[in-house]
């Protein structure tokens, strides 16, 4: 970068105009991502390989479980309980409006709940809750030379911080969502029935899921899991500086992991719409 | 009752794990309410400061006009990037309908009605958290364990009115804006995508919003986005200000506070769909 | 004139000050001394609020000011300065900008008014240069400088230095006392120093007070303090690793 502004300053033989610094600035912010995206990929594919041949240390996927899993459950619960009865309470109102036929409500609603509402929206709340939560940690061990430490004793920071939570969140993210399908099918089964005076047993239609939407749904639980660790491991083993580094990790964390879940979530129901149902 | 009681204690005595196991979930359970109860005292406690600074108004103009440009220039883009994404995954999901009932002209409507109330100011606010509540979290956390705080104190500088005051003014005020902005964003998108996918003109598909959608769902949104601000606002500054503990402190805060203002924003909104119906 | 009388704080079960009584004169150059987590620093942030007392009470020029609101205390901050042991200067300000806050906020002057008496400020701290830079790129007696700079702008009777030499190189550690005992003669200013520097405290110090398990051990003129038989000032002296000292 100082060199790319010192030939610019050179060339005109003064300050370099306004066009100039935003070029350099535009080539260095690309030349930073191009670089993160290589050391993300690397990550990634160092991940897929100590899960495979890694060294197995007895009870770290099972803490790691506990951390991502029971520890987001309350959190989860909460959040997708209130999102069932939003959408519920949005679709009846506006059906009342233009048909008034209730019937079909439920079947729909689950139908959209399976195929993406519970992964997109409760993997977005993972997203904030553990990626903030693992590049915190990772973080702190970063800037207190922790992870140098491990390196000394030749462990693999990759494989000794990263697979375990990497594990962990692939099979919890999956079972936490699979729970966010049904905590969102009660709360807006019980906001249809409170009230809109839908009987629970209409509503309780599950005639119109099918393969397709149980393949498309989880699959995205699945790359959600895979993602989020990933992404927020990143970020935690970039950290730099003190206190102030650990904040910036756990900011840039939850941003990305959830940009992670919505760009994957729309390359896989584009691919599913094409696949399944063009 | 004496019975029960009785009972209870000879419970207590014996090493019986179900009781001991009981016992300590109870105990969580307390605990953790006492622990939520506490912080949501601690928020409003906050806010009455807040509000007590505007009369008279006792603000950092500097400090807010850093605040406004720092913030709405850090998270424009990653809210633009969103909002696109958002408005295709929207048209995305309903194509499998409009296929089966060949509702094309409807498709904007939906959409729009979505964007504009729900979706739009949610996922917005939520990567608003994320970048910016998130940031001010660790900025003031960082703040306090550097004794920075104490410095400005030291300095007979009063931190809520120098710090806290600007940037509660200053999110609440970009989180409309780029509510605003991201809502224009995402509806773009959809026509985009519903043009590349669906092959629905663009004009069919603003013809949709403007004819069926009332100045009203708009407006909502832009309220819900208001107290989304808010929420944000002062559960980022709360746990900024209450870190304890060095780095992995300000690693926690930060962590407590997206997910405070998750939850806040699920909540809130959860009211306001009722409320402003 | 700033007195301490039976002052007590503990955090939690520990007690770190218990019963301190001490009283500093106009203009002079005034150590505080002992072991570390002592309580030295806690008891100078009892002074400007920062930290309110148990027990005991704070006189400020015979006011008593322990009990005031924070509001309140703004007026007593005005008039001690601190110098904080990390500097505390605000990483999101560059130097010039962390000066001229005070100045903004407490003289009512415009932004650019500020920053032209800031430059000043800087000037006496031979730190005009790095004006522009932001505190992370400076080292710790660059950034202790400007620290002392921004605390001297509310133009303080009393400035509290919490171990200003502590991490600093040998020649740096120097040109803060130099600066200090200018403070003290040209300005009139009271110092009160919080160290366990013992060169700082042989070539600077008026009067000494040495706390040792929240109490007061010593209390006296550097002569004295040299002098002392006290078993426990002399290992503080010397520095033995042997002696009474826990």
């Amino acid at each position: 970068m100082s060199v790319e502004a010192g030939v610019v300053k050179a060339g005109q033989g003064g300050q370099p105009g306004w066009a100039a610094r935003r070029l350099a600035g535009i080539g260095a912010g690309a030349l930073d991502n191009a670089r993160a995206a290589r050391l993300l990929y690397s990550i990634f594919i160092r991940t897929l390989y100590y899960s495979v041949r890694g060294r197995r240390e007895k009870g770290a996927v099972l803490r790691a479980c506990y951390g991502i899993g029971n520890r987001s459950l309350f959190f989860l619960t909460a959040v997708m309980g209130f999102v069932g009865m939003i959408m519920v309470f949005h679709s009846c109102t506006q059906i009342n409006r233009i048909t008034g036929d209730l019937h079909l409500v439920g079947a729909t609603y689950i139908q959209l709940v399976v195929r993406d509402f519970a992964a997109s929206v409760g993997s977005m709340m993972l997203a904030t809750r553990v990626g903030a939560g693992i590049a915190a940690e990772i973080g702190s061990m970063v800037v207190t030379d922790q992870v140098d430490a491990l390196r000394m004793c030749a462990a693999e920071p990759v494989d000794y911080l990263i697979v375990p939570r990497f594990k962990a969140s692939v099979v919890m993210t999956t079972v936490l969502l699979v729970w966010a399908m049904f905590v969102m099918e009660v709360s807006g089964m019980l906001t249809a029935w409170g009230m809109f005076n839908v009987n629970p047993r209409i509503f309780w239609n599950l005639s119109m899921v099918d393969f397709r939407d149980l393949a498309t749904g989880l699959t995205k639980c699945l790359a959600f899991g895979a993602a989020i660790p990933i992404v927020s491991g990143y970020c935690g083993l970039t950290t730099f500086g003190g206190a102030e580094g650990v904040g910036w990790a756990t900011t840039r964390a939850v941003v990305w992991s959830c940009f992670a879940t919505i760009l994957l979530n729309f390359i896989i129901s584009t691919t599913a719409l094409y696949v399944f149902w063009a | 009752m004496t019975e029960s009681l009785v009972q209870l204690e000879v419970a207590g005595k014996q090493p019986g794990r179900v009781s001991r196991g009981a016992e300590r979930a109870v105990r969580r359970i307390g605990r953790s309410v006492v622990g939520i109860a506490q912080q949501t005292g601690g928020i409003l406690v906050l806010l009455g400061k807040i509000v007590r600074r505007f009369f008279p108004p006792d603000i950092d103009y500097y400090e807010l006009k850093r605040n406004l440009h720092k913030m709405g220039n850090r998270s424009l883009p990653i809210i633009a990037l969103t909002s696109v994404f958002v408005g295709a995954i929207m048209v995305v999901q309903a194509s499998a309908y409009v296929q089966q009932f060949s509702a094309t002209a409807f498709v904007g409507w939906g959409a729009g009605y979505v964007i504009l109330r729900e979706l739009g100011p949610i996922l917005i606010a939520l990567m608003f958290s994320g970048r910016v509540g998130a940031n001010n979290t660790a900025e003031l956390g960082t703040m306090v364990v550097t004794e920075q705080i104490d410095g400005l104190r030291s300095l007979a500088i009063d931190p809520i009115s120098y710090l806290i005051v600007p940037r509660f003014l200053g999110m609440i005020t970009m989180l409309f804006v780029l509510t605003v902005f991201g809502n224009l964003v995402a509806l773009c998108g959809a026509a985009l995508f519903g043009q590349l996918t669906l092959g629905i003109e663009w004009r069919v598909f603003f013809h949709g919003i403007t004819e069926l959608l009332k100045p009203w769902d708009v407006y909502v949104g832009l309220i819900k986005s208001l107290v989304f601000g808010l929420i944000i606002a002062l559960s980022s500054c709360y746990f900024g200000l209450a870190v304890r503990g060095g780095a992995p402190g300000v690693g926690r805060a930060v962590n407590a506070s997206v997910v405070a203002s998750a939850v806040g924003i699920f909540v809130s909104d959860y009211f306001m769909t009722f409320l402003l119906d | 004139m700033i007195r301490f009388v039976g002052l007590s704080k503990s955090f939690g079960s520990k007690s770190v000050l218990d019963g301190v009584d001490v009283s500093i004169g106009k203009g002079e150059v005034f150590f505080i001394i002992g072991q570390s987590g002592v309580g030295k620093s806690v008891l100078i942030k009892h002074l400007i609020g920062l930290l309110r007392p148990d027990r005991g009470e704070i006189y400020l020029d015979d006011q008593e000011i322990s009990r005031l609101t924070e509001r309140q205390y703004f007026a007593v901050r005005r008039r001690c300065g601190m110098v904080f042991q990390h500097s505390t200067l605000f990483d999101s300000l560059t130097c010039i900008e962390n000066v001229a806050l005070p100045i903004r906020k407490h003289k009512h002057l415009g932004k650019k008014k500020a920053l032209v008496e800031a430059r000043k400020r800087l000037e006496q701290v031979h730190m005009e240069e790095f004006a522009e830079t932001f505190p992370a790129a400076l080292g710790d007696g660059m950034r202790k400088r400007v620290a002392i700079a921004r605390t001297l702008t509310m133009d303080p009777e009393f400035v509290l230095f919490d171990e200003p030499t502590t991490g600093l190189d040998p020649v740096s550690a120097r040109r803060v006392d130099v600066l200090i005992r200018e403070l003290a003669d040209r300005l009139h200013v009271t110092c009160v120093v919080v160290s366990h520097d013992l060169t700082s405290i042989f070539s600077i110090a008026d009067r000494i007070v040495m706390l040792y398990k929240g109490k007061v051990r010593l209390l006296g003129t550097r002569d004295e303090f040299r002098r002392s038989a006290d078993p426990v000032v002399r290992q503080f002296i010397t520095g033995s690793a042997e002696g009474p000292m826990e």
